[in-house]
């Protein structure tokens, strides 16, 4: 055998054990779902061919509609405040300040806490008449701090979202902290040398350099917006009456509440290509090999 | 002179990052409020007479250390997987002639993207297929399966940062793949698998889906499945529902600060 081609069955055999993970658990499931939206299926039951119907009611649902608004609001609504904030407090923890990997790790934590966790807290600190904030409303009279906002199905949706930015700016933080250290020193000092303000500094070349980070962070966000399921499940239920539906919570209600396997697969088939869809389109026009397998 | 300038972010800091905890001191504060003395000061963040109770309770009615049992059986097999599958994958990709790699990333991609409930129905079929329905092994293999794209994508930008000349080197000296991979290169991974570690361990921990669809006897069950499948019982105790989040939670933060010196420059390494 020659060398090539031995070297390329020692890679298949470092590949081996992945791929047959992302076989069973990656490409069977999207296949099954393709398989399932063409069906009308209760899942247990033999199903029914109905060609392309579940995407044509799909089209038409207005559940679906809200899913794709709510998916329009969370991606810019999450991403840039997270961003905005974890850039803010990279630059502040980057600096010799005391106590900073305490105050670092106190913006992490909500990160790696359970959606369980969230959820529970959240909605004893948001609830309308015993909430922390309608007894803080109470108590020092200011009105506004009472908010209905999960109950009401105009809010709900910025409601989750506030949560949301509550739990990954941390996250946001610690990639633009790891951002910050691949900055040159130099760079910076040369530019105070000729007269520039910090603000100026910041602005025209810490941001620009840390392109790479903002890339990173805003493929992450948009593929955790199409995710987002189990914020939602236990904080409101996908309610008041659907409004804070997303297409994962959407599909597995539809999979699980109501039986319709074939219509849930449509629901996943649509997520699918949406998240792939984007997440090619933006390695395309960034040309990032974050994702795309570039050797750079 | 300088450093005492940038002490006043402290001024800022500190208030925000009060506020930023009052979800976090809110569940301690929740978990140490007696039901007998349910009474709260801070407009109800905090007990007013805080006593340990609701944690007596919580371990005499539920087997938390079975649940907790389990999910450390789910947890800790499926970061070893996705640390040692992960490690090897982004080996070959940065550095071995791969065939079809691009189909190979196409793969990492769409394992990205796919959310678990978009396939938990798929999953809960091949499961019941392969005999695995209600066991953790299966479950151990899907949350592997989701976690490893990242982990591909973070340690093999790490490996690429390595020196071409220390691999050149070491074929030369005739050292096998095997050689290369685990004694140069998996040691050099190191920080960016402090973030794998974090990562999978906040994947694995804290899901409760996959359990709550293909679990089926009580004493599999992890910890995090725990508040959803007793709500009921918890509405008329709100303190042991508090006392199992602080449970939950304990473990997975714990990570992160053991973790926490490494993730920075693992990061920094990862996503240049």
């Amino acid at each position: 055998m020659s060398i090539a081609a031995r070297d390329r069955l020692a890679s298949v055999a470092f590949l081996l054990p992945t791929l047959g993970l992302f076989g069973v658990f990656v490409v069977y499931p999207i296949v099954f779902n393709v398989q399932a939206s063409f069906l009308d299926w209760n899942g247990v039951t033999e199903g029914t061919t109905v060609g392309l119907s579940n995407y044509s009611t799909l089209w038409q649902d207005p559940i679906f509609r809200t899913t794709l608004r709510n998916s329009a609001l969370w991606i810019p609504l999450t991403i840039l405040p997270q961003a905005a904030i974890g850039f803010l407090l990279a630059l502040a923890l980057n600096g010799p300040l005391r106590g900073r990997s305490i105050y670092r790790a106190l913006f992490f934590i909500p990160a790696v806490l359970s959606p369980v966790v969230i959820g529970i807290v959240w909605q004893r600190i948001l609830d309308p008449s015993t909430g922390v904030l309608a007894q803080a409303s109470r108590e020092t009279g200011l009105g506004w701090l009472q908010t209905g906002v999960l109950a009401d199905p105009q809010t709900a949706i910025f409601g989750v979202i506030a949560v949301n930015i509550w739990t990954w700016t941390g996250f946001s933080m610690l990639f633009y902290l790891a951002g910050l250290q691949l900055i040159d020193k130099n760079l910076l000092e040369a530019a105070t040398i000729d007269g520039a303000n910090p603000w100026q500094a910041t602005w025209r070349i810490t941001l620009p350099l840390l392109r790479n980070t903002h890339l990173s962070l805003l493929m992450l966000g948009v593929i955790g917006a199409l995710k987002t399921f189990e914020l939602i499940y236990v904080l409101t239920q996908a309610g008041p009456n659907n409004a804070t539906q997303m297409l994962p919570t959407y599909a597995f209600e539809q999979a699980f509440r109501l039986q319709s396997v074939g219509y849930a697969g449509a629901i996943s088939v649509v997520l699918v290509v949406l998240a792939v869809g984007t997440s090619l389109g933006m390695t395309r026009v960034f040309g990032s090999g974050f994702l795309s397998g570039a050797d750079r | 002179m300088k450093r005492d300038r940038s002490q006043w972010w402290h001024l800022v800091l500190a208030p925000l990052a009060v506020l930023w905890m009052v979800p976090v001191i809110m569940v301690l504060g929740q978990s140490l409020r007696p039901v007998s003395q349910p009474g709260t000061i801070l407009f109800g963040i905090l007990p007013a007479a805080p006593n340990l109770s609701n944690y007596a309770l919580v371990f005499e009615q539920n087997p938390i250390l079975t649940h907790l049992r389990n999910s450390l059986l789910i947890t800790v097999p499926s970061v070893l997987l996705v640390v040692m599958l992960g490690s090897m994958t982004a080996f070959a990709l940065a550095r071995m002639r791969v065939p079809f790699k691009a189909v190979v990333f196409g793969f990492i991609v769409l394992g990205l993207v796919l959310p678990m409930s978009g396939i938990v129905v798929a999953v809960f079929q091949i499961l019941q297929t392969m005999g695995l329905y209600n066991s953790l092994v299966g479950i151990v293999l899907s949350y592997s399966a989701l976690g490893l794209p990242f982990a591909v994508i973070i340690v093999r930008t790490t490996y690429l940062a390595v020196p071409h000349e220390t691999f050149e080197a070491a074929r030369v000296d005739g050292a096998s793949w095997w050689q290369i991979f685990w004694r140069i290169y998996f040691p050099l991974g190191r920080p960016a698998l402090a973030v794998v570690v974090i990562w999978q361990t906040m994947l694995s921990w804290n899901d409760f889906l996959l359990p709550l669809v293909v679990l089926e006897s009580t004493n599999l069950v992890p910890l995090t499945l725990v508040p959803l499948s007793y709500r009921g019982v918890f509405l008329s105790q709100p303190g042991a529902l508090f006392a199992i989040l602080v449970l939950i939670s304990v473990p997975v933060v714990l990570t992160f600060v053991v973790c926490q010196r490494y993730l920075v420059n693992g990061l920094a390494g990862a996503v240049k």
